[in-house]
């Protein structure tokens, strides 16, 4: 039977974060009482400890103990010395431009923060070639560089990055264990910034040619098409910057945009129309890859408009038909979601779950933009530790 | 099974994922050659024939019996087990 443990601290006090760091390595429940919160707190703690004003001060089923030692703790819990469990006070699932935001203010709070990645730190954000609306940066910036300062600016305050694969997140009650590919975490409040990834098309030949010929990435593959032609699907910002990028190597771009116009920013749609290697194709439906000897030698489209298949010659096809939200492992989770699959919060973040926050691109409402899931971050950050000090 | 010999990546400059199968590497203390393939195009075709795709990052640990496995992209899990 779990020892009923009331906690008596402040949240100024740094013995007790000690103490409260301690018990979630050894994944003990308590209830916290706050000094601060009266002196009607203060008067109970008293009666029990002999008027002795120390905090933390420790109930434990009836002993009490004050500011104790790992060692004591240790011994009046009868617990191994040795943590039991990988306690942060929080973990976020995903290490993109929103959760680098919410380490930084959390860090900066003397929370101790664990981001959990399994793919690139820093997010689709990193694997956009160039990011020109993101504010404070005049000339633009690109996607890496501006991923790898995120990084630096959170790891500086002391977040950890750990790379692994989410697969389960389970409520607890005062704690939540994110279960990954490598083990486990406890931590009080959680943050799922796992944003989207691109869609694909689900056509004949995307998956047998996925990797050779078919791809989701122009900054990591474009380089393999120097003076060959690419096919680019899509009409929204990612396949305008991204058709752009890849004219560095490709000696011709076919863009297969499925509406009568583009859906990308003005600025970028005057540069797409404009450029001399670029070729838009409206109207046309992309319909299958095909190929031989592993190689991609075609795209068929069908002209919506004229109701024909149109045949593009090509070496390569980059997909960017937008974005499809990384929620999957919540599947039999409590946190809710919408219809397709984003998660629902409520105005302070918080989803479903008390304690588990959401923000960014993964979020349902979100505008999908660096700049908005940054700011995200950082409301998402001050929600937790608000919820951190709440539910104390 | 057999030891390993040699791990090699071949990345690109402007591929985000390149260095995080890098970082991982290096944080389970894993020795590992990078060929650049945009500043090396020579390796290009060595990696195509290896991997039978044009993506990077490419992962290929070589065994002392001879054996070689090959991870393409990013992926926590497949690492561990091809290194493992």
């Amino acid at each position: 039977m779990a020892k009923q443990v009331i906690f008596y601290g402040a949240h100024w006090c740094p013995d007790c974060d000690r103490v409260k760091h301690w018990l979630g390595e050894h994944d003990i429940e308590y209830s916290f009482k706050n000094v601060d919160d009266g002196e009607g707190v203060v008067k109970e703690m008293l009666d029990k400890t002999d008027g002795k004003h120390l905090i933390p001060t420790l109930d434990i089923d009836g002993a009490v103990c004050q500011n104790p030692s790992s060692e004591e703790l240790t011994e009046l819990f009868g617990v191994s010395s040795e943590p039991t469990e990988n306690y942060h006070d929080i973990v976020t699932v995903g290490a993109g431009p929103s959760a680098l935001a919410a380490a930084i203010y959390t860090t900066r709070e003397d929370l101790d923060t664990v981001l959990i990645e399994k793919g690139v730190v820093g997010g689709l954000a990193a694997v956009t070639d160039k990011v020109d609306n993101y504010p404070g940066f005049p000339e633009g910036v690109a996607g890496l560089k501006l991923a790898e300062d995120l990084r630096a600016q959170a790891e500086r305050f002391g977040a950890k990055i750990e790379l692994g694969e989410v697969t389960e997140i389970k409520d607890e009650g005062q704690y939540k264990r994110v279960v990954t590919s490598d083990g486990e975490y406890l931590s009080r409040a959680v943050l799922i910034a796992t944003g989207s990834d691109y869609k694909k098309l689900g056509v004949p030949g995307e998956e047998e040619f996925y990797g050779k010929g078919v791809h989701y990435c122009a900054t990591c593959d474009g380089a393999f098409y120097r003076d060959r032609r690419v096919v680019v699907v899509g009409g929204g910002n990612s396949a305008a910057q991204e058709g752009i990028f890849l004219t560095k190597f490709a000696s011709q771009v076919d863009m297969l945009v499925r509406a009568g116009q583009m859906r990308a920013s003005d600025v970028l749609v005057e540069k797409v129309m404009n450029h001399d290697k670029i070729n838009v194709h409206f109207n046309t439906a992309t319909e299958q890859i095909i190929g031989e000897d592993g190689k991609i030698t075609k795209v068929i489209g069908h002209d919506k408009k004229q109701d024909k298949d149109v045949e593009f010659e090509t070496d390569g096809v980059f997909v960017f038909i937008g974005l499809k939200p990384n929620t999957g492992f919540l599947k039999g989770a409590d946190v809710e979601l919408d219809d397709i699959g984003l998660i629902k919060t409520d105005g302070t973040l918080q989803t479903a779950v008390p304690g588990v926050f959401a923000s960014g691109d993964v979020r349902s409402g979100a505008t999908m933009q660096i700049a908005s899931a940054v700011g995200e971050g950082a409301t998402a950050a001050l929600m937790m530790r608000e919820y951190l000090e709440a539910s104390d | 099974m057999a030891d390993i010999t040699n791990i090699t990546v071949f990345t690109t400059t402007t591929c985000a994922y390149c260095p995080m199968v890098k970082e991982w590497l290096s944080k389970k203390g894993l020795e590992y050659e990078e060929a650049v393939l945009d500043k090396d195009p020579a390796r290009q075709q060595e990696m195509i024939d290896k991997s039978g795709g044009m993506t990077v990052p490419v992962t290929l640990v070589a065994r002392d019996d001879d054996s070689e496995q090959i991870v393409i992209g990013f992926n926590p899990g497949e690492l561990a087990n091809a290194t493992a």
